[in-house]
């Protein structure tokens, strides 16, 4: 299970995450994103789906801008239809894009406590990389 | 303050409230970085990076003048916040998304009306209850309306044109926005399915974090004539509403930075931050930006149009009168995160350039063919929201706007400390209850939302607007304190 901080920025919010493996990383990011949304959680998982992130043809293979997408989808899949991101089975995740299995909780308003509303995940000072002894760690800004 | 640290190159104390960054501190820069503040402001803004983010703007191809920074400039992503670039298109040009931002037309309107603090005094916790009440905010609540894909179009292409033809509105409030709440050149088809999705069900949506719906009393008037032509005077009662472009501007942006960053590459731009991308104004890339932006802001009028329709309703339905009978007009609408192609004359000539303002509000003078007509002999309204313990202010574009700035001001007050920071400092029950024995009633959704936009956590808007006044940018009208505020 990885871990996550917040770090400061003047207007918006800076995560740093850390993760075991990619796949780690990545579950720990969208835990970490929508901490900053959500005091209180959805207990269990509803629906299930496929979530795909997969950098543009313009930029090519590129973990950085798979990474925001795959936040963005997640960020998404809240605003359009309410749901929550609880548990995940990757089946792809790397610089040709990430996929996964991803099991969502429906987030009810009055119900569920809420905190920031996160405009976008920004690739300002966006780092993502794997650290020698293997693990992987995550820097990025999120607008909020 | 941030990881980026202080910045530590020059700042020129240049007087007349400027501070220059000679565009010899860094190679690539164009031009010189212009930043107006006192000194006070000024130790301020050296404690982040901020002002090495003028310098990168000032690499932005085409960029005409100077990179411009106001005196409640702080660190954005790519371009500070608080930024003015205008640049040339016949000259290479760029355009780029982050000098708009993710709030496509994040910007505020101010609602006058009749009622004065002596007829509110007594009511203004049944008022916000009932705005509260009427107003959709906070995270994940969905508007009153739901678009279907038709309307959408309409409220893309045409703003608060297409929202007062369909009722939410009067015929006067079109004249009384920025840019008539519409601007040409908006393109549906530019913009994503992610974005038609996530905007359906947000019009009419305050959101969260720093947008807010105040309740306001007129406490000082600077300028009477001015204030007179506004339609506001001192005890008079105001409402005013900050939010922008929903979801739907935030997807234009992202979708717009997956494009740009490869246009970046292609037009082989060396920039010194990957969030500064751009490509020509007069590129595919720069047209379908463009085209898309435009929606975006034309969404974000719609927006405001609907809230203030709910607002006035709301009133209404206290007072048992209508919004009419209440003088509930519309004073004006300004757009803070926008890019938008205005004529200006450089060097003699008039020059139609793309002007991106990213957290700076238009400031056009008296006799402007823009300026609408009821205010036309006094200058646009330029609308400065401060923070919910203190004031906003209420002011009017001068001429020395045009001269620099390509007519543009500052937008708020900035933060002075970061939300993490406030967090800390301040639990949101506690904001609750002092502000309310200074006499603001608060109403948010989220306590911890609530605290990280507390008083202390702002510059004094006061010290900010002082600064634009003085340099001659614009000039200071009235001002106007809470007496109730909503938060998402």
């Amino acid at each position: 299970m990885g871990t996550f901080e917040v770090f400061d920025h003047t207007a918006d919010v800076g995560l740093r995450v850390r993760g075991e493996s990619l796949e780690d990383l990545l579950a720990t990011a969208a835990r970490a994103t929508f901490d900053q949304m959500l005091e209180d959680w959805p207990a269990e998982v509803a629906v299930e789906e496929d979530v795909s992130a997969v950098p543009s043809e313009a930029i090519g293979p590129d973990l950085a801008e798979a990474f925001v997408d795959w936040l963005q989808e997640l960020l998404y899949r809240f605003e359009t239809a309410r749901l929550v991101p609880l548990q995940y089975a990757f089946t792809a995740a790397g610089p040709a894009g990430i996929k996964a299995r991803v099991g969502f909780g429906r987030f009810e308003s009055g119900r569920h406590r809420t905190r920031l509303e996160v405009k976008a995940v920004t690739y300002h000072e966006l780092d993502v990389h794997r650290e020698p002894d293997g693990k992987w760690t995550a820097r990025f800004i999120l607008d909020v | 303050m941030s990881e980026a640290g202080p910045y530590r190159g020059p700042l020129e104390d240049i007087g007349g409230y400027r501070y220059r960054i000679p565009k010899s501190y860094k190679h690539g820069m164009r031009v010189d970085g212009i930043i107006y503040a006192d000194a006070k402001l000024i130790e301020q803004i050296r404690h982040d990076s901020a002002p090495e983010q003028v310098a990168n703007v000032a690499c932005l191809p085409g960029i005409q003048r100077a990179s411009f920074a106001m005196p409640d400039i702080h660190w954005g992503y790519g371009f500070p916040i608080g930024g003015v670039a205008a640049t040339d298109p016949a000259q290479g040009g760029v355009i780029s998304p982050g000098g708009v931002g993710y709030d496509i037309n994040c910007g505020v309107r101010l609602i006058r009306s009749d009622l004065t603090l002596a007829d509110v005094k007594d009511r203004v916790e049944a008022l916000m209850t009932e705005l509260f009440a009427h107003i959709p905010c906070g995270v994940g609540v969905g508007g009153p309306i739901k678009f279907a894909h038709q309307q959408m179009r309409k409220i893309l292409s045409e703003g608060t044109r297409y929202m007062v033809q369909e009722g939410y509105g009067w015929s006067e409030d079109v004249d009384r926005t920025e840019a008539g709440g519409c601007l040409d050149g908006a393109d549906p088809a530019a913009c994503s399915k992610h974005a038609y999705d996530r905007g359906e069900d947000q019009v009419g949506t305050l959101g969260a974090g720093n947008h807010f719906l105040e309740m306001q009393v007129v406490d000082e008037i600077y300028d009477e004539a001015a204030a007179k032509a506004f339609g506001v005077a001192e005890g008079g009662v105001t409402f005013m509403i900050h939010c922008g472009s929903r979801g739907f501007g935030h997807q234009v942006c992202d979708d717009s930075l997956k494009t740009m960053r490869g246009a970046a590459r292609k037009y082989g731009f060396d920039l010194p931050d990957e969030q500064l991308c751009c490509a020509p104004v007069e590129s595919p890339e720069g047209r379908q930006y463009l085209a898309a932006m435009r929606a975006a802001a034309n969404y974000a009028w719609a927006n405001r149009q609907l809230l203030m329709v709910l607002v006035r309703k709301a009133v209404a339905g206290v007072f048992g009168r209508s919004a009419e009978q209440l003088g509930m007009h519309l004073v004006y609408d300004v757009a803070h995160n926008i890019a938008k192609m205005e004529p200006h004359t450089i060097d003699g000539r008039t020059v139609s350039v793309c002007v991106h303002r990213k957290g700076a509000t238009r400031a056009f003078p008296a006799g402007h063919p823009e300026v609408p007509a009821v205010y036309r002999a006094v200058g646009q309204p330029v609308l400065i929201p401060g923070d919910m313990g203190r004031y906003s202010f209420l002011l009017a574009g001068m001429p020395a706007a045009m001269e620099e700035t390509f007519g543009s001001v500052c937008h708020g007050a900035g933060r002075a400390m970061s939300r993490h920071e406030a967090g800390r400092r301040v639990r949101g029950e506690d904001v609750r209850r002092d502000l309310a024995a200074h006499g603001v009633f608060v109403l948010a959704r989220s306590w911890k939302g609530l605290a990280e936009e507390y008083s202390g956590a702002y510059k004094d808007v006061a010290d900010v607007v002082d600064v634009v006044d003085r340099a001659g940018l614009a000039r200071k009208v009235c001002r106007l304190r809470p007496l109730g505020v909503i938060k998402g």
